[in-house]
């Protein structure tokens, strides 16, 4: 059974290389568009790995990781940040919230899926 | 003698009630078995408990085997190069070699 | 679907939506002037200036991330409130709104390129931002783009082929509780090579009571057999390693390996940490680690500055690199050095230039010899002593000249460093160089000149001389083969030898293919030394077979002719089984020299004096005998009168000059001897340069001219015609 994968970004196109590079590597992944709708997505199913954008409207992504790692079923769950080079002090409230891999934007979609497989078999 | 078979998973997520069934089992009887056959996802956290027991039970004198190891175990036990060490006396069913 | 494909679906994707973006950026842009609160918009300028350029690098459009790079950087000073919104500022931006459409526009008409003229107008709209972002001097966006940059420059250095790594891991306490499972990253590693062997260290495990089952405990120790360099495997605990000690080192047996890299590595770069991550022994990481604990430490003892943990100690001590890797990168710092402080202190001439000085000096040599020879000839005291105290000078200033071009021959040796690392590859044989001596001295032109000899010897003995791995053992030799290039001064030459500990010259071998190349006659009795030289003979090769480095029966001769030309000689020494030397005699310089003139008849000749040992009155016994007793000694003879033709009247008494080269002693017979003096040397025109035993001529001071004897090629020529003899 295919591992699943939550991506979140307001980017679309972002949200689809992902998607194409973890497929690509045999996982499942379902995408939310902000910090929101990824909340909302966490209840339905049981979700191995989150990848989540800083920047969002709505719910931006280090309160959704620190509200994501409040819930039992994902207290443990690794949470990879996607940061840019100048975002030093984003990935260290990153890190504090509890998402303690990161991927470096822009990236290659090599580049995610390793990030990805360091953590979590498909 | 006493059997315990272990389910679903033995991770980071259930590791805190797993010790606690795991050792309260160890209680139960001199001479023990832990079915490994319905661990369906083991990860680091659950490895380790496994050498915990295993660790324990020497400690106390008693006599502990693992049998009916699943993929995901000996997958694991592969990696951690242990197979030896927890494959004991047990028939593998999953011969991959 | 291919994976193509798919991403040629995520690019329409990508247009479309950064078409939108720009389409709310563009509408923001233009009520930023309408007195409400502005926070929200520009917030979300940046983001969608922001999101594009994410998403522009993940399909590689690094024109697009270039350009919305600089309007992000600026967007983000006026979200921080570093600039305020003015009409200017949404002028400039405004156009940059418009070009980042049109290039968005280009990217879905399938223009993946930067178009030149496109980029033109995109470069004028940055210098327009240029006026907002320079006051606040964004230094810090692209310093920080230039050190990534030299950064991922620099961790392409030195590469170990199929290295062989230990991996000595120890997670944190908290890396199963944030998601970072260690088996997870041993999984991943296997993508990298192959697990030889792996421990898994459980002891820090507490009693079952304290032992926290979220807790991480485990630690392993790993053998890992890959090609990856340091850093890729480094990487792969890239998220832990904050938290956990992540220890990476060669394993023992590759020290050697990385050891020979730091030997190799360019020279531009003196400092300790940079040569080691060059040679792929140390990652970048651990340096900057290194570095800020020498600077705690520092902190630590502020009363005592000068007490500065050497950096090299500390990577030992934290394990980042073995104490062997250290000190071969700290010799090769101090070389380095060296060679800086060197180059430091001397100024670059043109060698024309230097040359000229050369040939300005020779003619005064020749000159003042002149003068002098006047002025002995006036018998004037204070004459006499003027020009004597001027030939002294004149002597010094010769002297201090030729030194300008005198080169250590360290350098030409150095170079071989590569040669010998190639060419050992490509032989698939192992073999060190050790080099020493290299700070001998030589002439420039005859350093410029001896390179290619030299490659030729050096590729040979690797070739011929040192055998393969498996015959080494079996000769109960350490498989490595030994290359030697050293280098001394001796009477007055430079000598250079090429020495392999291989299998030596074959003797019957060579007498053999003599004979069958009717090089010698089949009863003639030779020397090993005679029998060696042959292989100096034109077409002449023993090699069984034939490689593309050496072996084709051309070499040895041009070797041979290259240093003849040079006015030096070749001479092989050669034990079998036990390897051969290659030794090279060649004269300091080329220009002049101090000789001994002596008198045939009407002719004066010059003898090179480094060549003479001592000059003795011919034994009235001797007649015709081509050899003589010196001190119970055979002296072979050379009649320099019949040998060069000369007529005239022979002296009732005669004179021998005794001379030496490569060992090998020889008298020369003539008139008279007329004493030492300076000597200009000139090359002997296009028409002579077959006639032997002749080195060049030079012009005496009474404007006569003198032939320079060739003492190598008339020793030579003694040597065998005694042999012949015999």
């Amino acid at each position: 059974m295919a591992k699943t994968i939550l991506i979140v970004d307001d980017s679309a196109s972002i949200r689809q290389v992902v998607k194409i590079a973890l497929t690509s590597g045999g996982y499942d992944v379902i995408e939310a568009v902000d910090g929101k709708d990824a909340l909302g997505k966490l209840d339905g199913q049981k979700i191995h790995l989150i990848i989540s954008d800083v920047n969002m409207p709505n719910m931006d992504g280090i309160s959704f990781v620190r509200e994501a790692k409040q819930l039992p079923a994902y207290k443990f769950t690794p949470v990879i940040m996607l940061t840019t080079e100048s975002q030093e002090a984003k990935k260290q409230a990153g890190q504090a919230a509890g998402a303690k891999a990161w991927v470096v934007k822009p990236f290659q979609p090599a580049q995610m899926l390793a990030a990805v497989s360091k953590l979590i078999l498909p | 003698m006493k059997t315990l078979v272990l389910e679903d998973e033995l991770t980071i997520f259930s590791a805190s009630e797993q010790k606690n069934r795991l050792l309260a089992f160890l209680e139960s009887d001199h001479e023990l078995e832990i079915n490994l056959s319905k661990v369906d996802e083991i990860d680091t956290a659950g490895l380790q408990l496994l050498i915990l027991i295993k660790r324990e039970a020497a400690l106390h004198g008693k006599a502990l085997r693992f049998i009916l190891h699943s993929k995901a175990v000996l997958e694991i036990l592969e990696l951690a190069n242990l197979t030896t060490a927890f494959g004991d006396q047990v028939i593998l069913p999953h011969n991959e070699e | 679907m291919s994976f193509d494909d798919q991403m040629r679906d995520a690019l329409v994707t990508f247009t479309i939506e950064s078409l939108e973006l720009l389409e709310d950026m563009e509408m923001c842009l233009l009520s930023l002037e309408d007195g409400e609160d502005t926070t929200e918009r520009i917030n979300s300028i940046f983001r969608a200036a922001h999101t594009i350029k994410g998403s522009a690098g993940l399909f590689g459009l690094d024109h697009i991330v270039a350009f919305t790079h600089v309007v992000e950087s600026l967007l983000d000073l006026l979200r921080a409130g570093n600039l305020s919104v003015s009409p200017e500022l949404v002028a400039a931006l405004l156009p940059c709104c418009d070009h980042i459409g049109l290039l968005v526009r280009d990217v879905a008409d399938g223009k993946l390129e930067a178009d030149p003229a496109v980029d033109l107008t995109g470069g004028q709209l940055l210098e327009q931002l240029q006026v907002f972002l320079s006051p606040l001097a964004d230094k810090n966006v692209a310093t920080a783009v230039a050190d990534r940059q030299s950064k991922l420059e620099a961790s392409g250095g030195g590469s170990i082929e199929s290295g062989k790594w230990h991996l000595s891991l120890r997670f944190g306490p908290d890396s199963l509780r944030d998601g970072m499972d260690p088996l997870s990253f041993i999984r991943y590693l296997t993508t990298f090579g192959q697990i030889t062997q792996l421990t898994t260290i459980s002891e820090a495990m507490p009693p079952a009571e304290q032992m926290d089952p979220e807790t991480c405990y485990v630690g392993f120790e790993i053998n890992l057999k890959s090609d990856a360099g340091k850093d890729e495997i480094e990487g792969v605990f890239e998220f832990v390693q904050d938290s956990s000690s992540i220890r990476i080192l060669p394993l023992d047996s590759e020290i050697g390996e990385f050891i020979d890299l730091i030997k190799q590595l360019p020279e531009d770069d003196s400092y300790l940490g940079e040569l080691l991550i060059k040679s792929g022994a140390l990652t970048r990481r651990e340096l900057e680690d290194a570095l800020n604990q020498q600077g705690v430490n520092a902190a630590g003892d502020a009363g005592d500055t000068a007490a500065k943990q050497p950096i090299g100690e500390i990577l030992v001590e934290h394990q980042a690199v073995q104490q062997p890797i250290v000190n071969a990168a700290l010799d090769k710092q101090k070389q380095i050095k060296d060679n800086k402080a060197r180059e430091s202190q001397s100024i670059r001439v043109d060698a024309d230039r230097l040359d000229k000085l050369i040939d300005l000096i020779g003619e005064l040599v020749i000159a003042g010899s002149g003068v002098n020879l006047r002025a002995q000839e006036s018998k004037a005291m204070a004459l006499l002593e003027a020009t004597g105290e001027m030939m002294r000078l004149v002597e010094e200033v010769r002297d201090s000249a030729l030194q300008l071009r005198m080169v250590p021959i360290g350098t030409t040796f150095n170079r071989f460093q590569r040669v010998v690392r190639d060419v050992s590859k490509e032989l698939g044989k192992e073999i060190d160089l050790i080099i020493s001596g290299g700070d001998t001295e030589v002439d420039k032109s005859i350093v410029e000149q001896i390179s290619d000899p030299l490659t030729h010897l050096v590729r040979n003995a690797m070739d011929h001389g040192i055998e393969t791995a498996e015959l080494r053992r079996e000769r109960g030799k350490s498989a490595r083969g030994v290359l030697r290039l050293n280098a001394y001064h001796a009477a007055g030459n430079i000598v250079i030898e090429v020495s392999d500990d291989g299998g030596g010259l074959n003797r019957d071998k060579i007498f053999e293919k003599a004979l069958e190349r009717g090089l010698i006659s089949p009863n003639a009795v030779l020397s090993d030394q005679e029998i060696f030289a042959m292989i100096f003979e034109p077409g002449f090769s023993t090699a069984q077979k034939v490689s593309n480095l050496s072996g084709r029966g051309v070499g040895m001769d041009v070797v041979k002719r290259n240093v003849a030309a040079l006015r030096g000689s070749i001479a092989v020494e050669s034990h079998y089984g036990s390897g051969s030397t290659m030794r090279i005699h060649l004269p300091l310089t080329l220009a002049i020299i101090d000789s001994f003139m002596v008198c045939v008849g009407h002719s004066t000749l010059v003898i090179p004096l480094d060549k003479i040992l001592e000059c003795i009155a011919l034994p009235t016994d001797t007649g015709e005998h081509d050899y003589m007793d010196l001190r119970g000694e055979v002296l072979p003879l050379v009649h320099l009168r019949p040998l060069f033709n000369i007529h005239g009247k022979e002296p009732q008494r005669k004179n021998v000059v005794v001379v030496e080269h490569a060992g090998i002693k020889a008298g020369f017979i003539v008139d008279r001897l007329l004493g030492e003096c300076q000597t200009v040397i000139k090359p002997l025109g296009k028409l002579f340069t077959h006639i032997k035993g002749v080195a060049g001529s030079t012009i005496l001071g009474n404007g006569k001219v003198a032939l320079i004897l060739d003492v190598p090629t008339l020793v030579d020529y003694v040597q065998h015609k005694s042999a012949t003899v015999y």
